[in-house]
């Protein structure tokens, strides 16, 4: 079994640096998807977050429970759901966007809404409550507090959009289902590791692994160095 | 750090242009995906096509799609999921043309009887192989590689229920592969899902996975029913096992045919009909059959072409009336060799 992961992380090598045409599609899938859903969900999910944590409504209570829960919807049946709306027989059937990214891109934005949302709301409820008070005295405008409270909280909202981006990279119930595993149109990494177990390619499996976990470990280190500048 | 200052300011004054203009931005790009996408759904040279694991991750369609594909300029998207998926993509028209292999849902597929619209139409049957009982080499049940199958099924109950050797392993993924297993315990009039055995587990796997988990048996006393397409592909990874049942000369019941049906384009008609047919027209014709013939991995035979020859093969029945409306389609393959 060791010699598979040690076989594994040297078809990886190999795999990357011969430019592999499938790979690179596969990578080039994967990143665009999980990406552009995060960014997507990052605009809508930012300002209903950092309203909810600024604002004491009624039901606020109960919103926020319902938005903890979201942020664990699981993957395999937000990819159901989705299916049964862009499934031919379903109510957007006739735009047949089943089995491509855009559909993959609709299952990730929705599973990712409620996780910025949620960490947005967090980030802004935890600046302590008399910077809040601070900026109101010097005569600020409730759109300037909110601008500097979702400055003050970056960090944390800029956290919350890398686990948004892990969920959606790592994913693959979802994506197997809306984006069907095609090859060369909708196949990612995640649904190559279980299309190569299922043949018996452990090897592969593990390599496109081992790609997998270091182009997002170097995604994240440039996103963590822009929160470390930034700050 | 003195040409640093003035861009801030720039930003600063810009500020409200330059968010709505990076916000039209980020989403004229991603509308366009979504165009592009709903454009490249309206080809009618690009069709989907859902068929079961077992001739997906063989690499029997990675091997003979892009010869249709040059032959017509015709793309076949390929959605390799179990077969009880791939029949309800097609029933509800997220797949142009499906091949599977359950002979009673296939059936179920094309019926018309009472009037009602068939889900798909003219089935015709493709290539077979066969299903095999794989266990540990020490083979606690004591199968014969001659007994008849209502011989193994019985010695297998046997073992489960008497002799507690014998732990068997199912899929329970309304496959095609569970389907057929279901029908083997039916040929001894015996249900293993009510009969309260503990040895009997239902591990609602794929083929590979159920593989795996009756290699790992503790006991080393596990069976399971397995495709021989997947069998070729694993026996090498688990050496443990070994064939310890098969079909026996002048019994069908192990056989396991493949059908290709279009999807009902009255029923569905954004279905894209031609394309469709000229697939099957493909995997029926001379030079298809001959290349599945042709289809090697590790060295062995996965699939036997029987297009027409399948009556005298075994019950896999396309009618002469599909065979007749199939040989049309044949034309545009003639006199291409492999």
């Amino acid at each position: 079994m060791s010699n598979d992961i040690i076989d594994g992380i040297l078809e990886a090598i190999r795999l990357l640096f011969t430019f592999d045409r499938e790979l690179w599609g596969i990578i080039e899938v994967s990143f665009r998807v999980s990406l552009t859903s995060t960014f997507l969900a990052a605009l809508v999910a930012l300002p209903i977050g950092s309203f909810i944590g600024l604002r004491e409504f009624r039901g606020k209570k109960t919103l926020s429970n319902l938005i903890n829960t979201f942020m664990g919807f699981p993957p395999v049946v937000m990819g159901l759901i989705i299916y049964l709306l862009l499934s031919r027989s379903g109510p957007l059937g006739s735009l047949g966007l089943l089995y491509s990214t855009s559909a993959m891109i609709f299952a990730q934005f929705f599973l990712a809404v409620p996780i910025i949302t949620g960490t947005a709301k967090a980030a802004i409820e935890s600046v302590d409550p008399t910077l809040k008070e601070t900026i109101l005295s010097l005569g600020a405008s409730e759109r300037q507090l909110w601008w500097e409270l979702i400055k003050d909280s970056k960090k944390s909202i800029i956290a919350g959009f890398l686990v948004a981006f892990g969920q959606a990279i790592s994913e693959v119930g979802a994506v197997m289902i809306v984006g069907g595993n095609i090859r060369w149109e909708t196949r990612t990494f995640t649904t190559s590791i279980v299309l190569n177990t299922r043949m018996g390619e452990f090897g592969m499996a593990i390599a496109l692994g081992v790609l997998l976990i270091s182009i997002a470990f170097i995604v994240n280190y440039g996103l963590t160095r822009l929160q470390a500048r930034g700050g | 750090m003195s040409s640093r200052k003035p861009f801030k300011e720039v930003l600063r004054e810009h500020k409200t242009a330059i968010i709505l203009a990076l916000i039209i931005i980020a989403g004229g790009s991603v509308g366009s995906y979504f165009v592009i996408d709903i454009l490249r759904a309206q080809d009618p040279k690009r069709i989907t096509l859902a068929t079961t694991t077992s001739t997906y991750d063989s690499g029997l369609l990675d091997y003979l799609l892009p010869k249709f594909t040059e032959q017509t300029g015709i793309k076949i998207r390929v959605l390799s999921v179990g077969t009880g998926q791939a029949i309800a993509y097609g029933q509800r028209g997220d797949a142009d043309v499906i091949l599977v292999h359950s002979r009673s849902r296939e059936d179920a597929f094309v019926n018309d009887s009472g009037g009602q619209i068939p889900y798909g139409i003219h089935r015709a049957c493709v290539m077979y192989n066969d299903f095999l009982i794989v266990g540990h080499s020490s083979n606690p049940a004591n199968l014969q590689l001659g007994d008849n199958i209502t011989t193994v099924m019985t010695k297998l109950k046997l073992g489960m229920t008497e002799g507690h050797n014998t732990t068997f392993y199912s899929r329970g993924d309304n496959s095609g592969t569970h389907s057929k297993e279901l029908s083997l315990w039916s040929l001894i009039a015996w249900d293993p899902t009510t009969a309260g055995t503990d040895y009997y587990k239902d591990v609602g796997a794929g083929m590979g996975d159920t593989l795996l988990i009756t290699y790992n048996d503790a006991n080393n006393r596990g069976y399971t029913l397995v495709d021989r397409g997947t069998w070729l592909t694993f026996n090498d990874t688990y050496t443990i096992l070994n064939i310890l049942a098969k079909s026996v000369k002048g019994e069908d019941i192990l056989l396991n045919p493949y059908g290709v049906i279009p999807v009902n384009p009255v029923l569905h008609p954004h279905i894209k009909f031609v394309s469709a047919c000229r697939f099957v027209g493909f995997i029926t014709s001379p030079y298809g059959q001959a290349l599945i013939d042709a289809y090697r991995k590790n060295n062995a035979v996965l699939f036997h072409a029987c297009f027409g020859t399948c009556n005298e093969t075994h019950d896999c029945s396309t009618t002469d009336d599909e065979i007749v409306i199939w040989r049309p389609y044949h034309s545009e393959f003639a006199g291409l060799s492999i």
